[in-house]
């Protein structure tokens, strides 16, 4: 067909252990919005790079306009006109709008930067976007969503022929993504070719034409967008049946089991007021609240990470004294953080390094532990968590986001605890990874372990909890019971239309 | 409508715009200091010309070299090299004319060449390898300081016709009295050295505010990764501007040879922390993507009058000057932090 306007053809990527693209075909036309979707890992990412030239393909042939094209750096692909808008705004803070659209293609006057000029240009951009914005501030003074702007604005007065948006949503609210969409319906009218990567299937089938599907390399299939289901479309991105994967039965409450791990009263001035719980042997207590209602200052407060001022823990009945994470370490606690990336894994350190750690830490600095235990410890659980990853020396920091949250599991399985805190464990990665870390969840609750679980997603933790707390303006709302709650009672506290409290 | 509508920016707002505040801090912090020496010593001529033409001469090797320093910190980067780059310029001036007997211009084009050619390869060194730049001068000043004891390890004094004629040369300032122009008094004049930073100066101010390099130096200390995906030649750049730096520190060498008309492999020793914190003082930022020439010469000039003040006050040690400057680059380095966490707020909200 004449009017493809991008062509990749049999596209192989081998990374060292990982075949990342294996064979993948993939065609963009003029003037369509193509999705491409896939699980975390599925090479989406790896895919893109290939495009505008940050990692080089081992086979395949790319078509631009018909013609053959080998981008070596970014700086060619974007010269070949094919310009990338990134999930993570990829602009320099401290230069102005303007001078960010125009940085490397100033228009000139003799050997001068004309500043006039990019200042007025960068404006009539801006405007045409509909934003009237000050583009002689640093873009440091906007907000993500402007300056998310910005750099589409940037990647579309490069004279692209392709626009690649990779995840360019993912910061944005409702109302800037539909400010976002008029601006893609826009650039389409044009006949630009735009690639759009997106966890939001949602967002998917509002806006795109066409949405091609990877899973692990491969590709899956390509399809119309009006033509196929949002099930369909999710069972061909993690290849397994949707009702199969949701099909967890949250762990049975057994009789009798005694308390192991309780707070009573516990507080920070200023941060959170009061807290009572305690979890049973083989329970799953479930943490849900809006994001700053206190429930990662409660988990922080359980660990140690913060020193509590008022209040009591007990594990076994017995009052601990936590200073520091160590000692919660040490009464067989563990902790999964919020943010993985900066309080979880250590991305320079093999996974191996990384499952080991907590155990480590536990033995204490005198006892190191045997090179040959490492690897038997981290291989069991590569095998028990099925963490995808070529060998146990592979860096934490090259593998997706479900496996990093597997591995950081697997770090404080490694210590046997008796309680676990997972912190929004399932924030971030897709659908089937968020599948098997429940799960997991769910069998250490049959191997008796206490588990506490942090998450913004309501039907997460009514799937899985035996009993759910509800936060709200940093203090306990309500304490209800996992079997026998709807998502809307929840949600009802939350925005605190049932003020009274039921034990 | 995003919320992101043109705000009039007031007067206020524009002034506090973390772009400029530091460079009108250092001004501020200088007009303060130079007031209070007008104040105590202002009978004795510290507000003369002449006092404020001695601080440019005594100090101008030290702005020369702060211009390449500027640019090398936008990057993001540090340079440790420039003093004992420097004073390998000066030994090899020293010793081809002294020793030698060469000509003097042939050793200053062959020590400008040295220098460039030096920070080049450190620029290298650091993009290509991606060896720290800490590391990587570190080195490059070991390299050069061991060259200089090799050529000598005395201090080799400077007799040459050229030298004197260049170190001598000197524009007295002049004033207008009955149709007869006159030397002021007391006799203030300004020397080739000066005339040699201030060119620096413009030319750091044409390099980094009118052309694509300048401006790329800025958006490599901005984000490194941002501009490599933008596309610009950042490998490129990185090199040219510890070049340039290079070309700089083996000119402030030319510089203070004329200074002080000899050549000494010790010479300067720990001379590239006075041209770090003239910098700093000037607002250049540590961490990269901030900072203006005019700030570096307007730290170049604040750090200059401490120790005027305290010759004039003739009772302190000179060592309070180093104390003094020690004080103030804490105090610009607190500021800098405030403004970072002010902006960063700011935004937040």
């Amino acid at each position: 067909m004449q009017d493809n306007v991008l062509e990749m053809k049999g596209i192989s990527i081998q990374f060292p252990g990982v075949r990342a693209l294996d064979e993948v075909d993939f065609t963009l036309k003029k003037g369509e919005v193509h999705a491409l979707l896939g699980e975390n890992g599925a090479g989406k990412s790896t895919l893109i790079k290939c495009l505008t030239g940050v990692h080089h393909m081992d086979t395949g042939t790319i078509l631009l306009d018909g013609a053959e094209i080998h981008p070596s750096s970014p700086q060619s692909a974007i010269s070949m006109g094919i310009s990338t808008v990134f999930q993570e705004i990829n602009l320099c803070p401290n230069l102005t709008v303007a001078e960010n659209i125009f940085i490397g293609r100033q228009p000139m006057t003799g050997p001068r930067i004309d500043w006039k000029t990019i200042n007025r240009r960068a404006r009539e951009l801006m405007e045409r976007m509909g934003m009237s914005i000050d583009v002689t501030r640093p873009l440091s003074y906007y907000s993500i969503a402007v300056q998310q702007m910005v750099s589409i604005a940037r990647a579309v007065d490069i004279q692209a022929k392709v626009l690649i948006l990779d995840e360019p949503t993912s910061s944005l609210d409702e109302h800037e993504v539909q400010r976002l969409f008029a601006v893609v319906r826009d650039l389409k009218t044009q006949g630009l070719g735009i690639i759009f990567i997106t966890h939001f299937l949602d967002q998917v089938f509002e806006i795109s034409d066409r949405i091609t599907v990877l899973r692990n390399g491969r590709l899956v299939g390509e399809f119309l967008t009006n033509a196929i289901t949002k099930l369909d479309l999710v069972t061909s991105m993690i290849g397994k049946d949707m009702n199969e994967i949701f099909n967890l039965k949250r762990a049975e409450q057994k009789e009798g089991a005694p308390t192991v791990f309780e707070a009573q009263h516990i507080g920070i001035t200023g941060k959170v007021e009061d807290i009572s719980l305690e979890v049973r042997q083989g329970e799953l207590v479930g943490f849900a609240g809006l994001l700053g209602s206190g429930r990662t200052e409660t988990a922080e407060m359980l660990f140690g990470v913060v020193r509590t001022q008022r209040g009591t823990i007990k594990k076994d009945g017995q009052t601990l004294t936590l200073r520091e994470p160590l000692d919660a370490i040490m009464k067989k606690i563990a902790f999964c953080p919020e943010d993985r990336k900066r309080d979880g894994i250590i991305g320079d350190l093999s996974v191996r390094e990384n499952i080991y750690l907590a155990v480590q830490a536990k033995r204490g600095f005198l006892k190191p532990m045997p090179r040959q235990e490492q690897r038997a410890l981290a291989e069991k659980y590569i095998r028990l968590l099925s963490i995808a990853t070529p060998d146990t020396e592979k860096k934490v920091s090259e593998l997706s986001g479900g496996n990093q949250q597997k591995v950081i599991l697997a770090r404080w399985m490694a210590t046997n605890p008796d309680v676990l805190i997972l912190d929004e464990p399932t924030r971030g990665i897709d659908v089937g990874a968020k599948a098997e870390i429940q799960r997991l969840m769910l069998e250490m609750c049959e191997k008796d372990m206490a588990v506490i679980f942090i998450s913004s997603e309501l039907d997460e933790i009514i799937r899985c909890s035996n009993r759910i707390i509800v936060m709200r303006d940093c203090a306990k709302a309500a304490e209800l019971d996992g079997e026998c709650c709807e998502q809307s009672d929840i949600l009802a506290i939350i925005a605190n239309e049932t003020p009274e409290v039921s034990a | 409508m995003l919320k992101a509508e043109t705000k009039r920016q007031g007067l206020f707002s524009r002034l506090f715009n973390p772009k400029f505040v530091m460079v009108y801090a250092t001004l501020g912090i200088f007009l303060v200091i130079y007031l209070f020496g007008a104040l105590m010593y202002g009978s004795k001529g510290f507000t003369s010309i002449r006092t404020f033409t001695l601080m440019f001469i005594d100090n101008a090797y030290v702005g020369i070299s702060a211009m390449g320093m500027t640019m090398v910190l936008i990057t993001g980067g540090i340079d440790l090299s420039v003093a004992a780059v420097a004073s390998l310029t000066g030994m090899f001036i020293a010793y081809g004319t002294s020793v030698l007997g060469l000509d003097p211009v042939a050793c200053m084009v062959f020590s400008l060449l040295v220098g460039t050619g030096l920070g080049l390869l450190m620029g290298a060194t650091i993009h290509c390898l991606n060896v720290p730049p800490f590391i990587t001068t570190l080195t490059g000043m070991f390299l050069a300081r061991g060259v200089c004891s090799l050529i000598s390890r005395e201090s080799i004094s400077i007799s040459h016709p050229t030298i004197d004629a260049l170190a001598g040369w000197k524009i007295y300032l002049m004033r207008l009295v009955d149709g007869e122009w006159v030397k002021i008094k007391p006799v203030a004049y300004i020397n080739f050295n000066v005339l040699l930073m201030i060119f620096m100066v413009i030319v750091g101010i044409v390099l980094l505010q009118w052309t694509r390099f300048g401006r790329n130096v800025y958006a490599i200390g901005g984000s490194e990764q941002s501009a490599k995906l933008m596309g610009l030649p950042v490998g490129r750049t990185k090199i040219l501007v510890y070049g340039f730096n290079g070309f700089c520190s083996a000119l402030a060498g030319i510089a203070y040879v004329l200074y002080v008309k000899s050549g000494w492999n010790l010479a300067l020793a720990g001379g590239e922390l006075d041209v770090i914190s003239s910098a700093v003082i000037g607002g250049v930022l540590l961490t990269g993507g901030v900072g203006y020439p005019i700030g570096t010469l307007l730290g170049v000039m604040l750090k200059s009058t401490i120790p005027a003040l305290i010759t004039f006050n003739g009772n302190l040690n000179s060592w309070w000057a180093k104390i003094a400057t020690g004080v103030l680059l804490l105090l610009f380095i607190v500021i800098q932090r405030i403004v970072v966490n002010y902006s960063a707020r700011k935004k937040a909200k």
